[in-house]
């Protein structure tokens, strides 16, 4: 068929690509621009604790912290060691993730591609989105009880309207004359489907489910407050109950990090599977 | 300077005649808070009828008083180490926690102590007959609060150890809606929240009440901020005398403190009735006894509890370090107290 002049020479890029992507990540001058910035935060950390110019009970320095982060690495904390909670979240978050993403993203083609369908399922999605997400959560668990389930709506309902926004966008701004082509050309509703609205939409897909991924980290401590007994959300609400601010801080330095992981995974992946992105839409954020 | 002085007796004698009838005011030139913030726990207590009653207003005439309602110890503990609150009360847990890590607070009276308004109720269908029935069972507790507390230390006088159940965190609200669901087969907390399950196929198992009288007492005991004290002592002192004379009231007409109670709660007044019973109301000349607060010099058995509480939560590696009886002494301060009843 002549529609597969469409697709993008995949398997070639996907040997190369890694390398390359690794050494721009490594030696970029904006690095070493993002790398002050840590280094400068944690300098003014040191000298806020060590002056003790910042209380203790609320700014412990980051010795105290790294103590935590051994001890709660060795022995855990209330029963379970940082690695279980760490699991336990980033199971939680994957899931749901995944599962807005694979429910969001054909829906947000569907509702950029047919006026009816963004009819329809707008009112829906606009006005549970900016919906407190510990509202939402009190019928959740109403509905869906205090274990998974719930935790796993929440956090899926959180990561939706991202995903489904940023396709619809994507959706809409496809060169019209992409679609003309390859209609003119036969195409089937499939072909178009796959071969013209994901390829040409991806990038900005990503950039939602970036966002979205944003979003589902928010509601991460939310989703763990009720009933449940492990995860770096849970700990660090737990622990300011006992006002442990050296466990919190910690927890909130591993979740960050975590977050940041799975962000630059995504950009990866994102510049594997479509080194077509623009750069000014990818190239360095 | 005295014309300033002469200023404020002239605002007081004129505010005088409005507030003789009910209180006369101490005729001082102490600095007067513009706003009071007060932190009340969600329970049963004579706090609500302190509220209900406007009794803050007429002690502090011309302060603005704000309520907030907190739902459990945790959250106290947390408003008050952010400084959202003036006034607070708190569990001997949450104390312990507060005065071990620091926070700037002094214990200034017993607000209540905890009888049978704190229970642990038991699904009837899940047969718990014994301590031993509990394994392999689901039981929520409020974590961090008193009844968390005593659950753990009555699992472990029996012998049985935590992780032979689930053990789950629930703020009071979500447990009733979880025992309704069936999620939970046990649940130790308090009322208003307890009635719910207790009517949706509970029973009482073992109450906190029944708890004191194995030695382990758990009350709610007010505290000021620190800065606030040393700002406006007079209105600490203010303060007590409203709490105190709610606690009177609620000693010398149970039938209208439970109309309050019901409407604060919005409970059945029969239910209020009930729950006021659990809750066990200290006259403030008694706080000054050796088993609650003590005298200056001389602090009472509240220390002793709150050495025995932070044990236990160092033991459970949720407090860092155990204070001395001096530490938690230095923390309970009788002069509002003694202030007050004199």
């Amino acid at each position: 068929m002549m529609l597969s002049n469409l697709r993008m020479a995949r398997p070639f890029h996907i040997i190369i690509q890694p390398f390359k992507v690794f050494r721009k990540l490594a030696v970029d001058k904006y690095f070493y621009a993002s790398l002050f910035t840590v280094l400068l935060l944690f300098v003014v950390w040191i000298v806020l604790t060590a002056t003790g110019f910042a209380d203790e009970l609320f700014l412990p320095g980051p010795a105290k912290v790294w103590q935590s982060f051994l001890s709660v690495s060795t022995e855990g904390y209330q029963g379970s060691t940082l690695v279980v909670h760490v699991y336990t979240s980033l199971y939680r978050i994957l899931i749901s993730f995944l599962l807005s993403c694979l429910v969001g993203i054909p829906l947000g083609i569907l509702m950029g591609a047919s006026k009816t369908a963004r009819s329809l399922l707008n009112p829906l999605i606009e006005f549970y989105r900016p919906l407190p997400p510990l509202g939402l959560y009190t019928l959740l668990v109403m509905w869906l009880g205090i274990g998974e389930e719930s935790k796993l709506a929440l956090l899926f309902l959180a990561g939706l309207p991202g995903v489904i926004i940023a396709t619809i966008q994507a959706v809409q701004d496809i060169d019209e004359s992409y679609l003309r082509v390859a209609r003119g050309l036969g195409a089937s509703r499939r072909t178009i489907l796959l071969n013209v609205y994901l390829p040409a939409a991806g990038p900005t897909i990503l950039a939602g489910m970036r966002i979205s991924l944003g979003f589902v980290y928010t509601v991460l401590v939310a989703a763990e407050i009720v009933a449940a007994t492990a995860g770096i959300g849970w700990m660090i609400w737990d622990a300011s109950k006992f006002l442990l601010s050296d466990v919190v801080i910690m927890g909130l330095i591993v979740l960050g990090l975590t977050g940041v992981a799975l962000d630059l995974f995504m950009r990866l992946l994102g510049k594997l599977l479509m080194p077509w992105t623009r750069k000014s839409r990818f190239g360095t954020s | 300077m005295l014309s300033s002085f002469a200023k404020k007796t002239l605002g007081i004698s004129s505010g005088l005649a409005l507030s003789l009838a009910t209180f006369a005011p101490q005729v001082s030139a102490a600095p007067k808070p513009k706003n009071v913030t007060v932190g009340y726990l969600n329970l049963v207590n004579a706090q609500l009828v302190t509220k209900s009653l406007g009794l803050m207003q007429k002690y502090m005439p011309g302060v603005k008083i704000k309520y907030i309602k907190v739902g459990g110890g945790g959250d106290m503990l947390r408003a008050i180490a952010a400084k959202q609150v003036d006034f607070g009360g708190l569990g001997n847990p949450p104390t312990a926690i507060g005065v071990t890590k620091g926070l700037p607070i002094q214990g200034t009276m017993v607000l209540n102590m905890l009888g049978a308004v704190e229970a642990m109720v038991v699904r009837k269908s899940a047969n718990i007959k014994t301590w031993n029935d509990l394994k392999g069972k689901t039981i929520a507790a409020p974590f961090g609060s008193t009844t968390h507390y005593l659950l753990l230390k009555a699992l472990s006088d029996a012998g049985i150890k935590p992780s032979s159940m689930k053990i789950l965190d629930l703020r009071p609200a979500d447990i009733a809606a979880a025992w309704a669901r069936g999620d939970i087969d046990a649940a130790w907390y308090w009322e208003p929240n307890l009635d719910k399950a207790v009517k949706d196929g509970g029973e009482i198992f073992i109450t906190s009440g029944d708890m004191e009288k194995k030695g382990y007492p758990t009350w709610d005991v007010g505290v000021v901020m620190n800065s606030f004290a040393s700002k406006y002592p007079d209105y600490v002192v203010r303060f007590v005398k409203a709490e105190c004379e709610g606690i009177d009231y609620w000693l010398k007409y149970p039938k209208k403190t439970a109309k309050i109670i019901a409407k604060e709660l919005s409970l059945s007044l029969p239910d209020a009735t009930r729950m006021m019973k659990g809750t066990e109301m200290v006259p403030c000349k008694t706080q000054l006894t050796s088993q609650y607060i003590g005298k200056t010099g001389r602090i009472g058995g509240f220390a002793d509890t709150l050495v025995e509480t932070s044990k236990f939560l160092v033991s459970q590696k949720r407090l860092p370090k155990q204070l001395t009886r001096r530490d938690y002494e230095a923390f309970i301060n009788p002069v509002w107290l003694e202030k007050a009843t004199k």
